[in-house]
């Protein structure tokens, strides 16, 4: 079970491949990801952006580095983003020589689509399997993706030994300073809301602005008018019927609590500072909030530390003493683009 | 509007409901129509609560020619943990009710300036569902905290008035069984065991307490006198094992010794005035899982996302109209989903969480939200 750095290097890097290809043919499994996921057929050609297919040689050493190595990882993917899967094989795949995969029952296009890219390779690392019961696996480790409760399961059914490295579900989070273009950051910030119609664990769902209440007032606007904007070329994709009652519970309560821009198919809502912060649902929604202090950053973000898997900004070095620890700092506009040098969800207790 | 005016104002809509809850104590007709009483509350809130207002702005709704309760919009109640529900100086709020539950650390708050009409409601209502066929002194035994350990809860606040209603001379001591977060079993049996064989008691307790009881009695019987009768209410809010409401009864009329029909569920919030009943004391055809309303309050099943309201039979969101919340929101819109039946409504509880989509994070994970009796 001993491959060397360069060959476990090696591994990922014909994976990147395998998504090269993928994507080169993802008009072929596009409507079947716009079927599974609700997204428009132009939400799902944004999202396929996000998909990772280079990564530079430093970042994939942090990601093989991080992975400790063992002779068989299962993936078990439950409730992602439709390119997720790269990342979970990419990680598996640096780990171990053999990885089975069970596909979202959901949405398993992209998952099955690099299995058959790899398969058509030659490559025999990679197994899809649509049935495993994870109580079976006597050794080497599982991945999960998907919500606590899934991952609760999973964990309390293994065998001893068997080591359950979760991946739940989180949120983003953009800080804008006082420095910040208000018309930039807002379009910007468009960007990573729109991706996946706000699905996904790093898309933001909560803007804090630095300044006074009018300035956070005039971000709201302008992240508006840049969601309109983004409507019109990248027109939202259908909610579950949870997902539309929460968006209606989410924009009435904000509604009787201050302000809030926008209707049915994106929506800003202006919070007071200090104030209880309603965090919104999924579907191209956000709360702005404002903060007089970095102090007030600080209190904004430390109710929600633990779920809080990226962060936002236009000023990363200002903020990265005010995140948690373990969030991902990326530019706005780029939060749904790490670099692939680990999982995305960097929470500590995952294991 | 200024101060003295809205104030006088409140009083006056104050007057109104309660002549309303006087009138059904009375078996006289109701003074004035539903629907008449509900729109004076809604012009009164839209002017007067600033979020309310809001909310008619944004949803194009004009108080001012709102002819029925159902032309105006309901409060979600997360408003409640987020913005003042309320249409008067925040000095001159006389008790503030909070949530059990919490959002990211905050809690819903509903303040009342005039408590008046919340007891005149409770106890009225109570009266009929409750202690049918009681005359006071009849021992009130509460499995639950004493308003003065738990000054904000309004399920406190309600049990403490049917216990002075009922039994006016009974000490906090002897009535109030839950003491510093602890369930007082022996303190409540020596109670049950010191009580007159031939008055019956009226017995109070949220779910999660009742299966408290049961599970340290362990099969023991508390037998009650014949003819008591037990309020259970809420849900178990991961404070006890949970108990399908059947099985709990079923082992609280076993060890109670009381018949199942005299075990009611109560449903009410902490954003409400009223609370609803189950009528199977007081209706021979009645049967558990149905509640009813008193005239002026109604339980109305809407789409939870046309918030119009549902076909006859169909479940929807509860939208309950209240007209005793007088200084806060007349409509509130709950989370439970519910369904009109013959006799009342079904509580049915939360909608079970559809397979998500994505890994973001849900709202209900992120929240721990219960609204249920606080």
């Amino acid at each position: 079970m001993s491959r060397t750095v360069d060959t476990r290097l090696a591994d990922v890097r014909r994976l990147l491949g395998f998504a090269r290809a993928v994507y080169e043919e993802r008009a072929r499994i596009a409507p079947g990801i716009a079927a599974a996921t609700g997204l428009t057929p132009e939400g799902v050609e944004l999202g396929f952006e996000s998909l990772e297919q280079e990564a530079s040689d430093a970042e994939l050493r942090a990601l093989v580095a991080g992975a400790e190595e063992t002779r068989h990882v299962h993936v078990v993917l439950s409730a992602n983003v439709f390119v997720a899967p790269l990342r979970a094989l990419a990680l598996a795949r640096a780990a171990a020589e053999r990885v089975t995969v069970r596909p979202s029952p959901r949405d398993p296009a992209l998952a099955v689509a690099l299995l058959q890219a790899a398969a058509s390779a030659g490559e025999e690392a990679f197994e899809q399997v649509d049935d495993r019961e994870v109580a079976d696996l006597e050794a080497g480790e599982i991945h999960v993706y998907g919500r606590d409760a899934t991952i609760a399961t999973v964990r309390a059914r293994v065998r001893p030994g068997v080591v359950v490295r979760g991946h739940a579900a989180g949120m983003g989070m953009a800080v804008v300073s006082l420095r910040a273009d208000l018309d930039v950051a807002a379009d910007a910030l468009a960007r990573d809301v729109v991706a996946f119609d706000q699905r996904g664990c790093l898309s933001p769902r909560v803007a804090i602005v630095r300044g006074n209440a009018a300035r956070a007032g005039r971000f709201a606007e302008a992240l508006h008018a840049a969601l309109g904007s983004w409507e019109a070329r990248v027109p939202r994709g259908r909610l579950l019927e949870d997902e539309g009652i929460d968006a209606r519970r989410w924009r009435d309560a904000a509604t009787f609590a201050g302000r809030v821009w926008g209707a049915d198919r994106w929506a800003v809502a202006l919070a007071a500072e200090g104030a209880a912060l309603y965090v919104p649902p999924a579907g191209r929604h956000l709360t702005v909030v404002p903060a007089s202090s970095d102090r007030a950053v600080a209190a904004a973000m430390a109710p929600l530390a633990g779920r809080i898997v990226a962060v936002g900004t236009d000023a990363p070095a200002e903020i990265a003493g005010l995140a948690p620890g373990h969030a991902r700092l990326s530019a706005l506009g780029a939060m749904q683009r790490p670099p692939l040098d680990g999982p995305v969800d960097r929470r500590p207790g995952r294991v | 509007m200024s101060r003295p005016c809205r104030r006088e104002e409140s009083d006056g809509l104050h007057a109104r409901a309660r002549a309303m809850v006087l009138a059904f104590e009375r078996g006289h007709a109701m003074p004035e129509g539903f629907d008449a009483l509900a729109v004076g509350l809604a012009r009164f809130q839209a002017r007067s609560v600033p979020g309310y207002g809001r909310l008619c702005a944004a949803r194009g709704v004009d108080p001012d020619r709102a002819q029925r309760a159902s032309d105006m919009p309901a409060v979600p109640t997360d408003a409640f943990k987020l913005a003042p529900v309320f249409a008067f100086d925040p000095g001159d709020a006389r008790v503030t009710f909070r949530t059990s539950g919490t959002m990211l650390g905050a809690r819903g708050a509903h303040a009342m300036r005039d408590v008046r009409t919340y007891d005149a409601a409770a106890l009225v209502f109570g009266r009929v569902m409750l202690f049918h066929g009681l005359a006071p002194p009849v021992p009130v035994l509460v499995v639950g905290p004493s308003p003065g350990e738990a000054p904000d809860s309004s399920l406190t606040h309600m049990c403490a008035l049917f216990a002075r209603a009922l039994a006016p001379e009974a000490s906090v001591e002897r009535t109030f069984f839950v003491r510093e977060g602890a369930l007082d079993v022996e303190g409540l049996r020596a109670r049950v065991a010191s009580l007159a064989t031939a008055v019956p008691v009226v017995l109070l307790a949220t779910s999660f307490a009742l299966v408290h009881l049961l599970d340290a009695l362990d099969g023991r019987a508390l037998p009650l006198p014949p003819g008591s009768r037990v309020m259970q209410t809420g849900g178990f809010k991961g404070k006890s094992r949970e108990v399908a409401p059947g099985e709990l009864r079923r082992e609280a009329a076993r060890t109670l010794r009381v018949p199942e029909r005299a075990i009611l569920g109560e449903y009410g919030m902490t954003e409400l005035s009223t609370q609803f009943w189950e009528a199977t004391l007081v209706h021979q055809g009645a049967r558990h899982g149905v509640y009813v309303e008193p005239p002026w309050a109604r339980v109305v099943p809407v789409d939870p996302e046309t918030l119009a309201p549902v076909a006859e039979g169909a479940v929807g969101i509860a939208r309950i109209e209240d007209l005793a919340n007088v200084d806060s929101a007349f409509a509130v819109l709950a989370q439970d989903r519910v369904r009109r039946v013959e006799g009342g409504f079904e509580l049915l509880g939360r909608a079970a969480d559809a397979t998500p989509r994505g890994c973001s994070i849900a709202l209900d994970e992120m929240l721990s939200s219960t609204n249920e009796s606080g």
